[in-house]
């Protein structure tokens, strides 16, 4: 189980398109993904769940991440905040 | 309600949501409540449910898929996003995972299971605040039905029952609903839920019938067969008209078709009056296929294009390479005529909700239009980017909405130029001339406008919120709603005091609110000097007639004389008394119920 904060980088935040490229990616994976954003929890795996986190420019996400592929699940998530979701 | 009341004509004032009035019998639109109990599977069952829940899920798959294929046929790419929302909720990992989970474990059926799950997720996202949220909950609700009406072996075809042309009433429409209508029933919606961005509200125009939305209890207030009158241009909606009001409606409606039918004939005539005064005549437009009736009725361009529906149809921001093809699209459809864009006119949280904002108490006077593109600079660039390539040889034109200061014009100006010089270097071309105007539709524009003037390339004079903002009145209110008077002195201050700025300065002035298709005021605007009216597609014949048939000279002096009045009422009765003289065959009062 790794459990990691990550700062949400670009502009626009967690809007439905960048929502929809992390679900992809953890679907990918056998691993488990919780999100948490102010104390609510959500499956990262779930696009009506990371629907409602709609997380903004500059706030603190939770990921854990636990079982097959947690880490190269974990780092792929991790380039894509970093990368700003392709946005800028 | 007792049937004694229900013989009572009632009005209800709603949100306008697609324009036109629409008269006939009502259809009360209901759907079915599907009771979803829990049922207990044996051992033997547990597979076959799963199975059937699985091919359940690949119907409903291939129902949205069909409905949005539909809906790319009637309102155009972008708008039918609408349902790509819809696929990515159906695909949902943890919808599919915990119901198969669930019939294994808990050996209940599907159609349960399902309608459990999704009902905590619309409970939790309608629990959120703000329209973006309520939004993806009727996602939610919306792709729920289909998926429990397939397991249930019930077929929803959409086909609602209809079967002679009415007015549809009903509590709510879901995109789904409104794209499998037969239109050639539909005369015309209405319905108690939806506000002004809605998804309803954007499809029930693509569907080109008289639509009214948000009107809280109109279900409660109409019986199946009862007529009904919906004005799509204000707002109103009158159930159970009486009998002389009735006739009268129909009898208004008949005339307008009559005449509009007459009309088709001045289509490719130039907007003129008899002794020489040119006003280019355009039309409003919300998505890209009202063009077509833009270019049936006459139009001379699009003085206003609405972008706000590339935000309102995807939850998402809309990307560069969208905002092009969408308004390449206008813009070739309509070439050589101009096209003016306008720049997004949100308020904050309909930009989306993963921005940070607090609520607003007074988001009429928040962050909204202009003050939101500015502040979020990338939003602005990449919008003047898409307009700049478009530019390329093409005529449009860009518009920036509830400016209130200088300082916004320059602020705009900078980062336009930045942008430019941004093409430069990647060697796109585009056209370096194109014109930045200003929606005039804040008092403290007006009152400035010599020094606006100056810096930029046109004026557009927004009269709903000019009127609004100037009276203090919240049209939406229904406590001062009746104080919403577009005729009032002060508001027709400002509109003069804008044009002769324009004139001074010589810039084009246009006028682009409801207004602007008020076949009572168009002698007025003419004569007080407008160069450009701007209207809903479906005014062009009436108003193009109006200044045919019309002396600019005379024009000028009911301008004048209006000025003498110092109420509202005043000018109205003035201004209608002078239109029934001057155009006794035009429905110049249709509109203005």
């Amino acid at each position: 189980m790794i459990k990691k904060e990550y700062k949400i980088l670009n502009k626009f935040g967690l809007h439905a398109r960048p929502a929809s490229q992390l679900v992809k990616i953890a679907s990918h994976y056998k691993a488990e993904l919780w999100i948490t954003k102010n104390g609510q929890r959500i499956n990262g795996k779930s696009i009506m769940g990371v629907m409602m986190l709609a997380a903004e420019q500059g706030s603190t996400i939770i990921l854990e991440v636990d079982g097959d592929g947690e880490a190269e699940m974990l780092q792929e998530i991790e380039e894509l905040i970093h990368n700003k979701f392709g946005e800028e | 309600m007792p049937a004694s009341d229900r013989k009572h004509e009632v009005s209800v004032i709603g949100v306008a949501a697609s324009p036109g009035i629409a008269i006939g019998p009502t259809f009360l639109f209901t759907k079915n409540h599907l009771e979803v109990a829990p049922r207990k599977l044996t051992d033997s069952q547990v597979k076959s449910e799963i199975k059937h829940f699985k091919k359940a899920l690949d119907e409903t798959r291939q129902g949205i898929k069909r409905t949005r294929a539909r809906a790319v046929k009637q309102t155009g790419d972008i708008v039918a996003r609408i349902f790509d929302s819809h696929l990515l909720i159906l695909d949902d990992v943890v919808l599919l995972n915990e119901t198969l989970e669930r019939i294994e474990q808990e050996k209940l059926s599907a159609d349960y299971l399902v309608n459990d799950f999704m009902l905590r997720m619309y409970r939790s996202l309608k629990a959120q605040k703000g329209e973006y949220f309520s939004q993806r909950a009727d996602d939610v609700l919306d792709v729920a039905r289909r998926l429990i009406y397939n397991l249930k072996g019930v077929k929803d075809d959409f086909s609602s029952g209809l079967k002679k042309p009415a007015v549809i009433v009903a509590n709510d429409l879901s995109p789904s609903d409104i794209i499998h209508l037969d239109r050639r029933k539909v005369l015309g919606i209405a319905t108690d839920l939806g506000g002004a961005t809605s998804h309803t509200a954007i499809l029930t125009r693509s569907l080109s019938v008289p639509a009214v939305t948000g009107l809280k209890n109109v279900t409660d207030l109409v019986c199946a067969g009862q007529d009904i009158v919906i004005n799509g241009n204000s707002g109103k909606v009158v159930v159970n008209p009486t009998p002389t009001h009735l006739k009268q409606y129909i009898n208004k409606r008949k005339r307008f078709k009559a005449f509009t039918t007459r009309l088709q004939k001045l289509r490719g005539l130039p907007t003129e009056t008899r002794d020489g005064r040119r006003v280019r005549l355009v039309a409003n437009i919300e998505l890209p296929i009202e063009v077509e009736a833009v270019i049936n009725q006459g139009g001379e361009g699009v003085g206003l294009f609405r972008t706000e529906y590339l935000f309102l149809t995807q939850g998402s921001l809309p990307t560069e390479k969208d905002q092009v093809k969408e308004y390449r699209r206008v813009a070739d459809a309509l070439a050589p005529k101009p096209v003016v864009i306008r720049t997004y006119d949100l308020g904050g949280d309909k930009v989306m909700p993963s921005l940070e904002m607090p609520k607003e108490n007074n988001p009429f006077l928040g962050w909204r239009a202009i003050r939101v593109s500015l502040d979020l600079e990338d939003l602005l660039r990449t919008q003047f980017r898409a307009i700049l390539r478009v530019s390329h040889q093409r005529n449009v034109r860009i518009l920036l909405p509830l400016v209130s200061c200088l300082d916004e014009v320059r602020r705009a100006r900078k980062i336009l130029r930045e942008v430019m010089d941004e093409l430069d270097e990647k060697q796109v071309s585009f056209n370096r001339e194109i014109m930045l105007g200003v929606m005039i539709e804040v008092p403290s524009a007006a009152l400035i406008a010599d020094e606006l003037a100056k810096e930029c390339d046109f004026f557009s004079i927004g009269t709903n919120d000019l009127v609004q903002y100037t009276l203090a009145v919240d049209r939406g209110n229904e406590n001062v709603a009746s104080l919403y008077k577009a005729y009032h002195p002060a508001v027709l201050r400002l509109i003069k005091h804008t044009v002769e700025a324009g004139r001074r300065a010589n810039i084009p002035v246009a006028v682009c609110g409801e207004m602007a298709g008020e076949p009572l005021a168009t002698l007025l605007l003419v004569g007080l000097g407008l160069d450009e009216l701007s209207v809903s597609p479906m005014m062009l014949p009436e108003v193009k007639k109006i200044i045919r048939s019309s002396q600019y000279a005379i024009a000028q002096e009911v301008a004048q004389k209006a000025f003498k009045y110092s109420t509202a009422t005043e000018v109205e009765n003035y201004l209608l008394r002078t239109m029934k003289k001057l155009f006794a065959d035009l429905p110049v009062w249709f509109t203005r119920d």
